[in-house]
């Protein structure tokens, strides 16, 4: 195969689902031997454009072709026939299988014989350097031997071009720097990678050229990375130059203490550490951001100062009052809003409606008798959906039937609703729509100006840095570094986010 | 107690655990493919009708066997259809399942209740073996259809385990979502596992009336399928497990009209429960066994799957 | 597969489980007829003669009501914990745990407890099948134990227990060896309403219709839908999981438990005792009439006397010479029928896009 020929190529693809585009006229084209970058922002259509070269997808319309040939998956059996294997986010990994029985299952002969399927599982892996036990079963393996697995699987099937999808969001700094061994011995042997990520540094780190989707078309295609710094990537992601709308406007620092949390431990149901030792405070009218790379414990704290995930050790207190051994509705009804990661599964209930999700911190108090003050409850929702500008077209349709923005402004107006003490909103951003996202910002900041005090974890640094009186960041499940967001730069807190103290 | 009561019993016991192994087998084939068959008391009335017409019409046991197989394959696939293509719950769909295997086939076999039985797999004839004291009779004293079961067991323990099928069908059965992106076909995997499971139960249904207890009548399966259910989860899933469960509910059941000539004075009645007690006990030390570790239970089971859901 | 896919429509198809429900009979009527043919019975008669059996006159709709009983208590039981996400299987033994416990206070003393003994029967009724319900929701709430399995288990326990009863301790001993309890005592039986219809009809609407407007309007019936959506989501709103777990199956039990209290004080046979069959498949059907329904009370209401009017039809049509088991056979056309046309009011049958052949 000549370097000429693209590995894959993928031609004005569009994709449409019920509501949305999430595929307009994107292109992509991929050299064989080379590391492809694919950014954009959250729901710019990168997942959805690489799901359809994998075949998981069919194109509305468009094209995709693989070394110069005309491709027409129906399914991602047909894609892997052909070479092309992703890796998807959430692993598709069989948590019971071993290591060896998750790779045999991308592809082995009718007898499996354990003892030879391992040999050559361990032998495929040390001609990448990818470290592992093929006897393993994989709920035993870390997140980062995890996606070594699934790197293997798609080395055994011998993959030509072979899809990341945001891979290093579940690794750790140096696993993220062995994974950028491996991608380079990959694309070495001659293979194509794509790699889906929204981090630049990595894409200078790892990547030859890279290409941008916005609103799911592609803005710019196979840019060499050298060309590409931190305003450029961002104007074309954004669209415009990265100015968040939304900036806080700082008060000295405040005294009274809403929220403090001391030396907080938490473990997963399997034992691991994934907080630990955290302590921090949140003042009246404070903003305190989180910055960290997703799953260095940013969730689980979340979770354990809301109550739904209980301490190992550690206190707990709110304006004063202990709450670390209380439910998550005496919690709620002390003071404590929650905007949690998921928002429809766990802050909104997918299958009830508008109204039934608006009412689900205040319903207790809306009652006659046993009963549900029906009119009562349709008006505080409308009430809501106006002094939070939610869209709603039917109160009693199913809430899933909203929009992003929409849904969190219902989910962060009803939180508000009964004057809370403290905040804590995880990822209260992610995915919305510029719009959205500034609507969003502006609540956080009138309400602390108001005297709310606010727990803001984010992964977008921008939003930290605009919107945060103190900046903490999280690695490994520990509090590793503080910053004043007026004096400090990105690169200094992102060194900090990577681990580096 | 009598060497002659005591070789009854043995014998009792081996028909009782083919009855209930065969059974089991199937819906262990398909739980591991991911989908729970409540229909299995409908698919062996099914098969154990359709034997036992094509025993008295033809006389041939092979040809009755083979029909109440594909009987209970074809009826099978009425939940591979709901419940596998179209989506529909499985618990739903299962129990509707047998419902109408019970009603239906006491439909279908009106005109053979108490009829004498046309057909019939006979002891095996193994010349010097069966003149073996005790073990010629109670071992070799078997019909074909014991091995068999033992030998599909087997056959069934080596598939799932040492071949490509059992792993794409174990695969399919733990996270549907991750095979089909391996590139196995999930619904073509459930749908064969479902035809398996009700070809063995329909192979089950035959054995009861041709050869346990000849004969037909409406509710013939007395709640044998609910036991096969149960069997499966007793046995953690596995062929092996599974058979020597077969024996000890098999043993129970074989017991049960024995118990006063034992002069045992409890009732047989209570006896009967047993099983499913055991059931229960085995169920709660499974998931307080499971405290730190992924369930016995293949985790797709009951879960409809369809790729494009978004 | 097939050249077809299910696409998952934009919007779901208006009306559409009334739609699959007369979807699902069509094909079962259909289907029944084929087997009819079969048999050389004409389907149009005997469909005709099922019907005016069940509704043709004030008798037949009295007794199209009193099955209409269990099958409603059971399928409301069902539905209870299924708006939750949990299974019932158990209404079956439910029911003969309830009908266990209205005989065993009658046996106490009809005379101890005077007008007071109906109340009672069913108080009893009721805590028996909640009773057989305590094992499946403890295990489910605290170990996260299969509650189907465990439910479908004590059907088989339940019924070997009633087995055992009717043939030992209970059996009446003037019962010529027939394995069954004596005859309730006459003031235990419940009232007449009409015809061969008991007062039981009564109690069974009062119950499905209390429940059904409790289980919309109030706040625990609420609490009940937010669980069923999402287990996260009710963690997140206070809403204590495992305790609600453990509240919706006991109390499913609790509900097919007074269903077979119903059925044994006011059977439209008389006179009424306690047999094996007490249960009659009742329970198991109860879970179809609660899918049927959508796991809703005022679906189960309506279904509940529809497959009463089958079961009554089923039995009219059995002097006919045609097998009784046609009953049950409907019954499960009717939901294999529904459950296939209701997946077509969320999805519809789109042929796949440009069929080029893949050329690698």
């Amino acid at each position: 195969m000549d370097n000429q020929t693209p590995a894959a190529e993928l031609v004005d693809i569009w994709k449409r689902f019920p509501g949305v585009i999430a595929n307009a006229g994107a292109n992509l084209m991929v050299r064989p031997g080379s590391v492809h970058a694919v950014l954009g922002e959250n729901g710019a259509g990168k997942t959805t454009l690489m799901n359809v070269l994998a075949g998981v997808y069919q194109p509305d319309e468009g094209t995709v072709s693989l070394a110069g040939q005309q491709m027409s998956f129906t399914k991602p059996a047909q894609a892997i026939k052909a070479g092309v294997v992703m890796v998807h986010q959430e692993f598709r990994l069989i948590p019971t299988f071993t290591v060896a029985e998750n790779v045999a299952l991308a592809g082995s002969p009718s007898i499996i014989a354990k003892r030879s399927i391992e040999d050559s599982v361990a032998e495929l892996a040390d001609r990448f350097g990818l470290a592992t036990d093929p006897s393993r079963e994989v709920w035993r393996l870390s997140m980062g031997e995890r996606q070594r697995v699934e790197i293997l699987k798609a080395l055994w099937q011998d993959a030509k071009v072979l899809i990341l999808d945001e891979p290093t969001a579940v690794l750790t700094p140096s696993e993220a720097t062995e994974l950028g061994r491996v991608v380079t011995a990959m694309a070495n042997d001659g293979r194509a990678i794509i790699f889906i990520s929204h981090k630049l540094d990595e894409v200078t780190e790892f990547c030859d050229e890279a290409t941008v989707l916005r609103g799911g078309a592609t803005v710019a295609s196979s840019l060499p990375v050298e060309e590409l710094d931190a305003a450029r990537l961002a104007e074309l992601m954004v669209g415009e130059a990265t100015e968040v709308s939304v900036r806080r406007t700082r008060t000295s620092p405040v005294a009274e203490p809403v929220l403090e949390v001391r030396n907080a431990a938490v473990r997963d149901l399997h034992g691991i550490a994934t907080v630990a030792d955290v302590s921090l405070t949140v003042g009246k009218g404070e903003i305190v951001g989180i910055a960290g790379v997703a799953g260095n414990g940013q969730r689980p704290l979340a979770d354990a100062i809301a109550g739904l995930e209980s301490l190992e050790s550690g206190t707990i207190s709110l304006g004063g009052s202990s709450i670390e051994g209380a439910t998550p509705k005496a919690r709620n009804a002390a003071g404590l809003a929650y905007v949690p990661e998921d928002r429809l599964g766990v802050g909104l209930a997918p299958r009830l409606n508008v109204v039934e999700n608006a009412m689900m911190r205040s319903y207790r108090s809306m009652t006659k008798g046993p009963f549900i003050d029906r009119s009562a409850t349709q008006t505080m929702c409308e009430d809501l959906a106006a002094e939070y500008k939610v869209k709603v077209g039917k109160f009693d349709a199913p809430i899933g039937a909203l929009s992003g923005g929409n849904l969190q402004r219902l989910l962060v107006g009803r939180e508000l609703a009964d004057d809370p003490k403290v905040l804590v909103a995880a990822q209260p951003t992610r995915g919305l729509d510029v719009q959205g996202v500034a609507a969003i910002q502006q609540i956080i900041v009138e309400q602390s100006q108001a005297g709310l005090g606010v727990l803001l974890i984010s992964e977008d640094l921008e939003e930290l840095l605009a919107l945060s009186d103190r900046l903490l960041v999280m690695h490994e499940g520990e509090i590793v570094a503080e910053f004043d967001p007026d004096t400090t730069s990105r690169a200094e807190v992102g060194a900090a986010m990577a681990g580096a103290h | 107690m009598n060497e002659e009561t005591l070789i009854g019993l043995f014998l009792s016991v081996i028909e009782f655990g083919t009855l209930l192994y065969l059974a089991a087998l199937g819906e262990l084939i398909a739980e591991k493919s991911g989908v729970l068959n409540l229909g299995v008391e409908g698919m062996m009335a099914m098969g154990g009708v359709a034997a036992f017409w094509v025993g008295v019409e033809t006389g041939n046991p092979w040809l009755a066997l083979l029909v109440a197989i594909m009987v209970g394959a074809l009826f099978a696939s009425i939940h591979g259809l709901v419940a596998v293509v179209l989506g529909a719950d499985q618990v739903v769909s299962g129990l509707a399942l047998t419902i109408l295997g019970v009603g239906v086939s006491a439909f279908l076999g009106k005109d053979y209740v108490s009829q004498a039985p046309g057909a019939r797999f006979e002891a095996l004839n193994l010349g010097p073996l069966n003149d073996i004291p005790w073990i010629g009779e109670f071992i070799f004293g078997q019909s074909i259809i014991p091995w068999l079961a033992l030998a599909l067991g087997i056959i069934t323990w080596f598939v799932l385990t040492r071949t490509r099928i059992g792993l794409v069908l174990r695969a399919v059965g733990e996270s549907a979502s991750a095979a089909d992106s391996a590139g196995s076909p999930v619904v073509l995997t459930r749908l064969i596992a479902v035809a398996i499971g009700g070809a063995l139960a329909g192979m089950s249904g035959a054995y009861l009336t041709m050869s346990l207890a000849p004969g037909w009548s409406e509710g013939t399966t007395a709640g044998r399928g609910w036991i096969a259910l149960a069997l499966v989860i007793f046995g953690a899933w596995k062929p092996g497990r599974v058979g020597v469960g077969a024996l000890l509910f098999g043993g129970l059941l074989a017991l049960e009209p024995r118990l006063q000539t034992f002069g045992v004075e409890i009732s047989p009645i209570l006896l009967s429960m047993l099983p499913y007690v055991l059931t229960i006990a085995a169920m709660i030390a499974l998931s307080i066994r499971s405290r730190n570790r992924p369930s016995a239970a293949p985790a797709a089971l009951g879960s409809t799957y369809r790729r494009e859901e978004r | 597969m097939f050249g077809f896919r299910l696409q998952k429509r934009e919007t779901p198809l208006p009306g559409g489980q009334i739609r699959a429900f007369i979807v699902g009979l069509l094909v079962a009527l259909l289907i029944g007829a084929l087997l009819l043919l079969m048999v050389d019975q004409n389907p149009l008669d005997i469909y005709a003669k099922m019907f005016s059996a069940a509704f043709g006159s004030s008798q037949g709709i009295s007794t199209t009501l009193t099955r209409a009983v269990p099958l409603g208590l059971a399928g409301l039981a069902v539905a209870v914990a299924g708006s939750m996400g949990l299974w019932n299987i158990g209404a079956e033994g439910q029911i003969i745990a309830g009908a266990m416990g209205a005989a065993w206070v009658a046996r106490l003393g009809p005379d101890l407890a005077g007008p007071a003994l109906i109340p009672l029967m069913l108080f009893a009724a009721a805590i028996f099948g909640g009773l057989l319900a305590f094992g499946p929701a403890i295990a489910r709430a605290q170990l996260g134990v299969n509650e189907i399995i465990t439910t479908l288990m004590l059907n088989e326990i339940a019924l070997r227990a009633v087995r055992y009863l009717v043939n030992g301790p209970w059996k009446d001993p003037d019962s010529f060896n027939f394995p069954q309890a004596p005859a309730l005592p006459e003031q235990s039986v419940l009232p007449t309403l009409f015809d061969r219809a008991s007062i039981a009809v009564l109690i069974a609407a009062a119950v499905l219709l209390v429940f059904g407007v409790y289980a919309s309007r109030s706040a625990w019936g609420y609490e009940l839908r937010v669980a069923g959506s999402s287990e996260s989501a009710a963690k997140y709103a206070g809403i204590s999981l495992k305790k609600k777990i453990f509240t919706v199956l006991v109390l499913s039990g609790t509900i097919a438990g007074l269903g077979g209290g119903l059925v044994l004080m006011g059977s439209s046979s008389s006179p009424s005792r306690l047999v094996e069959g007490v249960a009659n498949g009742w329970g198991f059907a109860g879970i179809i009439v609660a899918a049927l329904a959508l796991m809703r009370p005022s679906g189960v209401a309506a279904v509940a006397v529809a497959f009463g009017a089958v079961q009554v039809g089923g039995l009219r049509i059995q002097t006919l010479g045609v097998p009784a088991s046609v009953a049950n056979t409907l019954q499960a056309l009717i939901l294999f029928g529904a459950l296939a046309a209701a997946v077509f009011t969320n999805y519809k049958l789109t042929r796949r896009s440009a069929a080029q052949a893949v050329t690698a």
